[in-house]
């Protein structure tokens, strides 16, 4: 090529790529940004880069995008947080797009180089950002401008402070709901920042404001902040200001803001203290635990625990237990899976004695449930309860459970209990499993469905792990191999499988022994596809064999498969051999 | 311009409050010439043991109760004609009791007399009745509000559904349509009813009750957005001084829709009235509206359940190209710039409208976007998707486009070209395949020296193919070098090569 003498103009270079038809070369050049800096040095790349990308700024979203993101982590290339402010002028600009993703990515991007910038920069570049942008004609700019504000404020003097108070207040109160919609969502990260005069004086009556918004969607976010706004203020302001506005929402006629307040109620328990607590949050809590909607008290149910584990042990005893009860047995599905997958946690909160009387009966109804999931969501948090009451008084339950979901026609469901397996034979210990799911975990490797007979593989070594090799070779090793001369090849290939994942946690020995002879038997295979993936089960028990066996065993059968007919197979065994000799080169 | 224009308008329910104050002074006075009022404190619930049946009353903005003083159960026919204006309010307050209708057997003999009672009203309505007096309209809007202002209960539907046309959904019932359907029917008369001046029906029609109203589009039940749809119709006609606010409002509904939730029932039935509120635009279009279509219009291309509203809002897209053809080519660019990529079903959409849209375009406009246009057709016609393909090909059967094709293809033949030389040689469907040679055909016949000579360009460029790909990496390597040596100066010592997250103490030396 005779162009090596031309010189560089990564500018041009940059422009020329921009022009491009092709999106993938725009955005290639886009995600290379740095290099064309880097070439360019700091100067220029502030004096004309920047610029232009000012400019450019009219193509593809997707394009836009990365953009927003390169210019996030810029400041190396333009000289430092010195320069860091000349970045913001083509983000300011992204900042105003239609693109919602954008948007939010050049948001953050100015986040990002904001908590870099130095004070006074922040005071002189920063701030009139983001009051430009909160005075923006369209209602992007000012949606962007309501996540900077955290940004902005804490560098700012006394006076540049009570304005932009002032501008975040219009923007709760703006024409257009979504601004209202961002300026709400936005006003916890906001108030983090204000001082606490200013908190109880200004910041509540905007928050007041937007509580009551006719919007739905408003009130909504409101309630989102609750949680936030009353973490930063005193107990007794906590008390006084956002309390009555939760317990007001936990009643709205709206099923949206109930089920809001059902997922945040509990985060506002340490902020108002014990008494309100108790004399106002629980009743509202047990409200939303027997509301009308059941998406509310699936919401409500999925937070019993939290909610318990601040309480202590008297009041949900008094209080949630009933609603507890009541729920598990709930006309929806959802609601007793959500409560499922939490009520294991309020054992070590009730203590022995309450959880043997009041949960276990709910334990077990929760067990025989006719919806697979619920079943399941006890069994995954089986741990929890055996530390509080062990598992001999669940466990006649347990083993009808475990072997119907083992049956189950969902496949998803057969696999959620298999990832189970393991915890569960921790905690029952080696007797009871050898009695009662030994035979079951057998009887995965023949299943149906490929994702099952491989979780099936890894589950075997997942036990072999827990239980120690010798309990292995008594109890698994046998079985699994004669399996191998099962007639269908795929269930051949799943003990093919079994065997490399089981080699390493057996041992060399054992490997020696008992599973070579079997792999390299398969080498002579009928079905190709055996016989490649035999190829692959040497190429992994390379590393752990001895360098004798490797020698004498595996590689002369490598050797043979490497002139099979089939070309798959040759493919894979050279492959094995290559590695083998990498191996040996290394050792 | 536009943000001036909306902040002149009043904000949300300031006319609430107003409403109830003449609410309250107005009865007495407006009741005594009837001459036998009653003194009977009768309120929304008037028959014994109905206040236990009320299952949820909506924080209404009108009054609790306007008192009447007759018997709700008796007929029209039955009472003299001074008396009938309080026997509407009696009977409307009557149906201000809500209903549980999860369960058809509760409450079984007041919902018949409900029903009964909204009948009767229907059919006063209905026998052209004197001016309404504003005690009735009052009465009217608190039981409408009751009625109907409701909160949707949870979408229990699986949330992937909401794809093409093609997965039918099955539509959801509300089980109250019994009384809800009447209730809106006896809205509709009442709107349309000449008898309800326009004046002092906007005191009650106010903002806060257009803005419930708009929610409810959001309804699962297609018969519920059905007569929404006519309402809505009617309250634009009839209440001028509402309608910014409402094209306002309508605005912010799509907005959310587009830019927040992607989901929302009522899309199809609000262009729907857009598109006759667009018809009547005055000439020459205000700005308003221009940027109505810009930001409103366009964008609603994107939400991924296009399909289920696209007819519609294509109605509305060609409303305002037949008003000012001058939009023709942002239009066309807007369609560009949402043009589905991955979604085959979304892009045949998408080439049905353009085509629509391209009929009503002009030589001028098409020539402002023919470039990317064609270039978009281009990758269409290539797509491995057949229906893409066809559709894209079928553009060649539209005379209006051959024409538009034909006075320009200096610049669209060499774009397109190469597309459909791509498919001769290697298009896996048959029907393609034979479109695509149709086209060749038309094209080199149109102008055989500008065919050739798109077809030896093309072979230049494929010699030449390989090595424009060689120096753009060649192009690349050297500035990766060049940036790699570049002298470093003091702030950046650290950075020889790129890093994503820079060390702040980096630069502090």
């Amino acid at each position: 090529m005779a162009m090596i003498d031309e010189p560089l103009y990564p500018i041009a270079i940059l422009i020329d790529e921009l022009k491009n038809e092709d999106i993938q070369l725009r955005l290639n050049s886009i995600r290379r940004l740095s290099t064309i800096a880097r070439a360019l040095g700091e100067e220029r790349t502030r004096k004309e880069l920047i610029p232009f990308l000012s400019e450019n700024n009219d193509d593809d979203d997707e394009v836009l995008l990365a953009m927003a993101e390169e210019l996030g982590v810029f400041i190396p290339y333009v000289g430092g947080v010195e320069y860091a402010h000349v970045l913001l002028p083509p983000l300011e600009t992204l900042c105003t797009v239609e693109e919602t993703c954008v948007r939010d990515k050049a948001v953050e991007s100015l986040c990002r180089i904001g908590v870099q910038m130095k004070e006074n920069y922040l005071v002189d570049w920063f701030v009139p950002l983001v009051k430009r942008l909160a005075a923006g004609e369209w209602f992007t700019a000012r949606v962007s401008s309501c996540g900077l504000f955290h940004i902005a404020y804490p560098s700012a003097p006394d006076q540049l402070k009570a304005e932009l108070r002032s501008i975040y207040s219009q923007l709760c109160q703006d024409d257009m709901p979504m601004v209202r919609r961002a300026a709400a969502s936005n006003l916890g990260k906001f108030a983090a920042t204000v001082e606490q005069s200013y908190l109880k004086a200004e910041i509540m009556s905007i928050f007041d404001d937007l509580t009551q918004d006719d919007q739905d969607s408003v009130r909504l976010l409101a309630v989102e902040s609750c949680a936030a706004l009353g973490k930063l203020l005193e107990p007794l302001d906590c008390v006084a200001h956002i309390l009555p506005v939760i317990v007001n929402f936990s009643q709205d006629k709206s099923w949206r803001v109930r089920y809001m307040v059902a997922n945040q109620l509990y985060e506002l328990c340490e902020a108002v203290g014990p008494e309100p607590t108790r004399v106002d949050l629980v009743p509202a809590y047990v409200r939303l635990l027997r509301d009308n909607e059941a998406e509310v008290r699936i919401a409500a149910a999925g937070k019993v625990t939290k909610f318990c584990r601040i309480l202590g042990p008297q009041l949900p005893i008094q209080h949630i237990l009933p609603c507890v009860k009541e729920l598990s047995s709930d006309s929806s599905q959802h609601v007793r899976s959500a409560l499922a997958s939490v009520i294991m946690g309020m054992a070590p909160v009730l203590g022995k004695d309450a959880t043997i009387d009041q949960l276990l009966p709910i334990f077990l109804s929760l067990l025989k449930d006719e919806f697979p999931d619920v079943r399941l969501n006890i069994i995954s948090k089986l741990d929890q309860v055996n530390q509080v009451i062990g598992i001999d008084l669940l466990s006649q339950s347990l083993l009808p459970a475990i072997v119907e979901l083992a049956e189950d026609r969902h496949w998803r469901v057969r696999l959620a209990i298999i990832e189970y397996i393991p915890l569960l034979a921790s905690q029952l210990g080696v007797g009871f499993f050898d009695d009662k799911l030994g035979t079951l975990c057998m009887q995965w490797l023949e299943d149906k469905v490929f994702s099952i007979r491989d979780a099936a593989a890894n589950n075997l070594k997942r036990l072999a792990e827990e239980f120690g090799p010798e309990w292995a070779m008594q109890h698994i090793i046998p079985q699994v191999l004669d399996k191998i001369s099962n007639p269908h090849y795929l269930y051949r290939m799943t003990i093919l499988q079994a065997i490399s994942l089981l080699a390493p946690v057996l041992g060399v020995d054992i490997t020696c022994q008992k599973l070579l002879p079997v792999v390299i038997a398969s080498s002579k295979d009928r079905v190709p596809n055996i016989k490649f993936n035999v190829a692959k089960v040497l190429q992994s028990l390379v590393p752990i064999l001895d360098q004798s066996v490797v020698e004498n065993t595996i590689r002369p059968c490598l050797i043979e498969l490497s002139e099979d007919p089939d070309v798959d197979v040759r493919y894979f065994a050279n492959q094995a051999l290559q590695a083998s000799d990498q191996v040996m080169m290394s050792s | 311009m536009w943000k001036q224009f909306l902040s002149k308008l009043p904000r949300r329910s300031s006319k609430s409050d107003s409403a109830c104050d003449s609410a309250h002074n107005h009865p007495g006075s407006n009741a005594s010439p009837s001459g036998n009022s009653i003194q009977r404190a009768s309120s929304g619930n008037a028959g014994p043991g109905r206040s236990t049946t009320v299952k949820r009353m909506s924080s209404a903005v009108f009054p609790s109760s306007v008192v009447a003083g007759i018997e709700p159960l008796l007929s029209f026919k039955d009472v003299p004609n001074a008396e009938k204006q309080n026997l509407v309010i009696s009977k409307l307050n009557l149906c201000s009791a809500v209903f549980d209708f999860s369960d058809p057997n509760k409450n079984s003999a007041e919902k018949d007399m409900k029903r009964q009672t909204l009948l009767d009203l229907v059919y006063f309505f209905n026998s052209g009745t004197p001016r309404f007096t504003e005690p009735m309209i009052s009465a009217s809007c608190r039981m409408f509000a009751i009625n109907l202002f409701r909160v949707f209960p949870p979408n229990y539907r699986t949330n992937s559904s909401s794809g093409g046309e093609t997965e039918e959904e099955e539509p959801i019932f509300d089980p109250a349509w019994s009384h809800l359907q009447l209730v809106y029917e006896l809205l509709l008369k009442f709107i349309a009813s000449s008898s309800l001046d326009a004046k002092l029906g906007k005191k009650y029609i106010d903002h806060s009750f257009i803005l419930r109203l708009l929610e409810l589009f959001d309804s699962e039940d297609p018969r519920e957005r059905d007569c929404l749809k006519t309402i809505l119709h009617r309250i634009y006609g009839k209440f001028m001084v509402h309608r910014p606010f409402i094209r306002k409002a309508v605005s912010n509904i799509f907005y959310r829709f587009v830019f927040e939730t992607d989901r929302h029932n009522g899309i199809a039935e609000l262009l729907e009235v857009f598109g006759s509120v667009i018809t009547g635009f005055a000439l020459p279009l205000k700005e308003e509206h221009k940027i109505f279509l810009w930001k409103v219009l366009i964008p609603l291309h994107k939400p991924k359940s296009v399909g289920v509203y696209l007819q519609q809002l294509t109605y509305c897209v060609t409303q305002f190209m037949e008003k000012e053809p001058k939009l023709a080519s942002s239009v066309i660019r807007g369609l560009l710039k949402y043009w589905p990529v991955t979604n085959s079903q979304k892009e045949v959409m998408f080439l049905s409208e353009l085509e629509e849209v391209l009929e009503a375009t002009n030589t001028v406009e098409f020539q402002k976007c023919m470039v990317p246009l064609f270039r978009r057709i281009g990758y269409c016609v290539n797509s491995s998707h057949f229906q893409v393909a066809e559709r894209a090909l079928f553009f060649w059967n539209n005379d209006h486009v051959i024409s538009l094709v034909a006075q320009n293809r200096q610049a669209i033949v060499p774009l397109i070209f190469p597309a459909l030389e791509k498919n001769s040689r290697s298009h896996w469907n048959q029907a393609v395949l034979n479109l695509t040679m149709n086209v060749r055909k038309m094209l080199s016949e149109m102008d055989e020296e500008l065919f050739l000579a798109c077809q030896r360009k093309l072979e230049e460029e494929e010699e030449r193919r390989e090595a424009v790909e060689e120096k753009r990496k060649m192009t690349w390597e050297r500035l990766e070098s060049a940036a790699a040596f570049q002298p470093v100066t003091g702030n950046t010592a650290v950075l020889v090569r790129p890093v994503m997250t820079p060390p702040m103490a980096a630069t502090l030396t």
